[in-house]
């Protein structure tokens, strides 16, 4: 009786044990993401007031004891009305997009070659694109401004080597909103990449060249379908930050750049709009939510059918 | 389909000389580093032999087989296929295929596109390659499979898409490197026999590369021994098994018992020596070159050995022991015998009745002795 028992007790306490690590992720999620998110959503469908908060309450108590709920789609009706909202989604998804393949086009070839190199070799680079991170990201993107400013490193060695005669015009532009996106986020593309890359067989390659393929048909038919799921990950981490990314065309842009993280910020702190920008944060957080969740699907559709 | 010549019935090209061999390797080397995988190795293998490289793990038979195939190149020496010095080829424009040990099947393509894989390089149209690939899964006994993925297979089932992967651009040599290694016992037995029919229907030279002695004995023509970067002996199997010229391969082929002795008669046609470890004159029936009080072995295998309670007649080749261990196999039993001078000595007995009340049991003296051709004198 007395080993039943405590078996059962060990049992039992197995099974708080997985409650209990599952409820602190869970718990954190609740509170830092599930609860402002609400708090957000709800504010979204308020109606700015000059008031303390800038919104009116959700909720009124009726003179007759009542509760009358207050939603005003307002909000949303103008992001769908006003051309600037739309310019700016589809030019953050744009920018977004564009920095993505670049990044993927640059981080592939590194990913590539640490992989494939000798391990004391690898682990040197693999540190050397990690160390940026040591670093504040508000001053790497800072260190972008003396770099790429009229009379800035770029335009200086530019002009004593006689390549140009006049200093170019690189800050302010969309050019440099690139630059910074693409050297902030190129880590996230490089490492899901080397993951992946790292775990390639290299029989498959050598089972590739001994059947009649050339390195580079080897690439494209062998290396390349095999890391699209590293592929697949570093677009997502780069892709998805980017579209609401802030600092860096604050920073690098000039007042023809336009995205949508911006526009949050002048609805918030300029305009004291607080439910337009919540709602401005809400449709962003759908447009990539929904591409997410489809590719998931698919992926694990692929997985199921392989398995 | 002509029923197929066996060539090791037939012709005997290493021995007539009467062919140019198919491929010839030429004081080939291979050093990694301080490390020489390969050692001056010259061999020539001749058109559709069935060559095995038989060696432990780390003897260089792999990297030998990889500097065929083009994936290693060689420190110095020379490789020709078909008269093509192969030097300056790159591995995907040989005239050789390989399969995988780990199979190396492409995990992201179907069956038919892994077998389909080496024509669609090769610039075959695809009507054409289709037939190929229907043909070589029916070869390989696979068809209906051809819509599946590698993870959807059986171990004996990938092992024959690699196969057929390899043969499919009908090439002039197959490398395979431990073709039936991952397969289990009874699967490897069948499949070694299906190896060996492929071979002879469609006469493409194979070099397999195995540990498994009894794999190599099954499927070659002949065999190479290797050890430590070189080929110690080459050979037909009976040749490599009954005339070992080392220690190493009569001790690495099949389980032999090793007597140390040293000659106390040397004639023109009989050879006596002396053995303390088996307290025992032995008596070799025929001329061995060497020099009286010389140290040498004999070796003699288990099956060739006599055990009796009874004293068998004779002066030589006769020692006396006690069971120490008996293993029953089914088949044969396995006796160990220990001599008074603590050798221990194996002898296999075949199990020719059902019931034999005559039995040797444990810690019973009995006699061993064998034939005066029995055995094979080794002087290294």
């Amino acid at each position: 009786m007395t080993s039943l028992s405590v078996q059962s007790i060990f049992q039992r306490l197995s099974r708080y044990g997985r409650t209990l690590v599952i409820a602190v992720p869970l718990w954190w999620l609740i509170v830092f993401f599930l609860i402002p998110f609400g708090v957000v959503a709800k504010i979204s469908f308020a109606e700015a007031v000059i008031a303390r908060p800038p919104y009116s309450p959700l909720l009124e108590w009726m003179e007759d004891g009542g509760v009358a709920i207050k939603l005003f789609f307002e909000n949303y009706v103008r992001l769908i009305e006003e051309s600037l909202y739309i310019k700016a989604y589809w030019s953050s998804i744009k920018v977004a997009f564009v920095s993505t393949l670049i990044s993927l086009l640059v981080a592939y070839p590194m990913a590539y070659y640490i992989a494939r190199t000798n391990e004391r070799r690898r682990n040197v680079l693999l540190m050397l694109i990690i160390l940026p991170f040591w670093t504040s990201f508000l001053l790497r993107v800072y260190a972008w401004i003396g770099i790429l400013k009229t009379n800035g490193v770029v335009n200086h060695i530019l002009m004593s080597l006689g390549i140009t005669s006049e200093p170019l015009v690189m800050m302010q532009t969309n050019f440099a909103v690139y630059v910074g996106i693409v050297y902030t986020y190129l880590p996230f593309m490089v490492l899901p990449l080397f993951t992946n890359l790292v775990k390639l067989d290299n029989s498959l390659l050598e089972a590739s060249a001994d059947l009649g393929a050339n390195p580079v048909t080897t690439f494209f038919r062998v290396t390349l379908p095999l890391s699209v799921p590293g592929i697949i990950a570093g677009s997502m981490l780069v892709f998805i930050p980017v579209v609401g990314e802030f600092v860096i065309p604050a920073l690098l842009g000039g007042p023809d750049t336009l995205m949508i993280g911006k526009v949050l910020w002048n609805e918030f702190f300029y305009n004291r709009d607080w439910p337009a920008a919540s709602a401005v944060a809400i449709v962003m957080l759908i447009l990539l939510v929904v591409p997410i969740m489809l590719l998931r699907n698919a992926q694990s559709a692929s997985s199921e059918a392989s398995s | 389909m002509a029923s197929p010549q066996r060539i090791s019935t037939g012709a005997k090209p290493w021995i007539e000389q009467s062919e140019e061999p198919f491929i010839r390797i030429s004081n080939l080397t291979k050093k990694f580093g301080e490390f020489t995988a390969v050692d001056n190795i010259s061999l020539d293998i001749y058109r559709e032999e069935l060559f095995c490289l038989l060696g432990g793990s780390g003897c260089g038979k792999s990297t030998l087989l990889r500097m065929l195939a083009g994936f290693e190149t060689p420190t110095s020496g020379r490789i020709e296929i078909d008269g093509q010095d192969m030097a300056a080829v790159p591995a995907y424009a040989r005239p050789t295929n390989m399969m995988f040990q780990s199979y190396a099947l492409f995990p992201h393509m179907s069956v038919e596109k892994n077998v389909a894989y080496g024509l669609m390089r090769d610039g075959v149209a695809r009507s054409e390659a289709n037939d190929r690939v229907v043909e070589m899964l029916k070869l390989v006994q696979l068809d209906g499979f051809g819509k599946r993925k590698p993870d959807q297979l059986s171990g004996g089932q990938r092992q024959r898409v690699a196969l057929a992967r390899s043969l499919i651009k009908r090439p002039k040599l197959l490398l395979l490197d431990e073709p039936l290694g991952a397969l289990d016992k009874k699967l490897r037995e069948e499949t070694q026999f299906e190896l060996i029919n492929i071979q002879e229907t469609l006469g493409v030279t194979f070099i397999v590369v195995t540990h498994d002695q009894e794999e190599a004995m099954t499927l070659s023509s002949r065999i190479g021994v290797m050890d430590q970067g070189e080929i110690v002996q080459v050979g037909e199997p009976h040749e490599i098994y009954e005339f070992p010229q080392s220690r190493f391969v009569a001790d690495f082929i099949g389980s032999v018992n090793m007597f140390e002795g040293r000659v106390t008669d040397d004639a023109e046609n009989y050879v006596r020596i002396h053995s303390k470890e088996g307290d025992c004159d032995i008596h070799v029936s025929h001329g061995v070159s060497c020099s009286e009080n010389q140290k040498m072995w004999l070796a003699v295998r288990p099956e060739k050995i006599n055990i009796s309670r009874n004293k068998p007649e004779g002066k030589y080749n006769i020692v006396k022991g006690t069971v120490d261990e008996i293993a029953y196999l089914g088949n044969l039993s396995i006796y160990r015998v220990k001599l008074e001078s603590g050798k221990i000595v194996r002898v296999t007995k075949s199990n020719r009745f059902r019931r034999d009340e005559e039995t040797i049991s444990w810690d019973e003296t009995v006699y061993l002795n064998w034939d005066d051709t029995a055995g094979v004198v080794l002087a290294q």
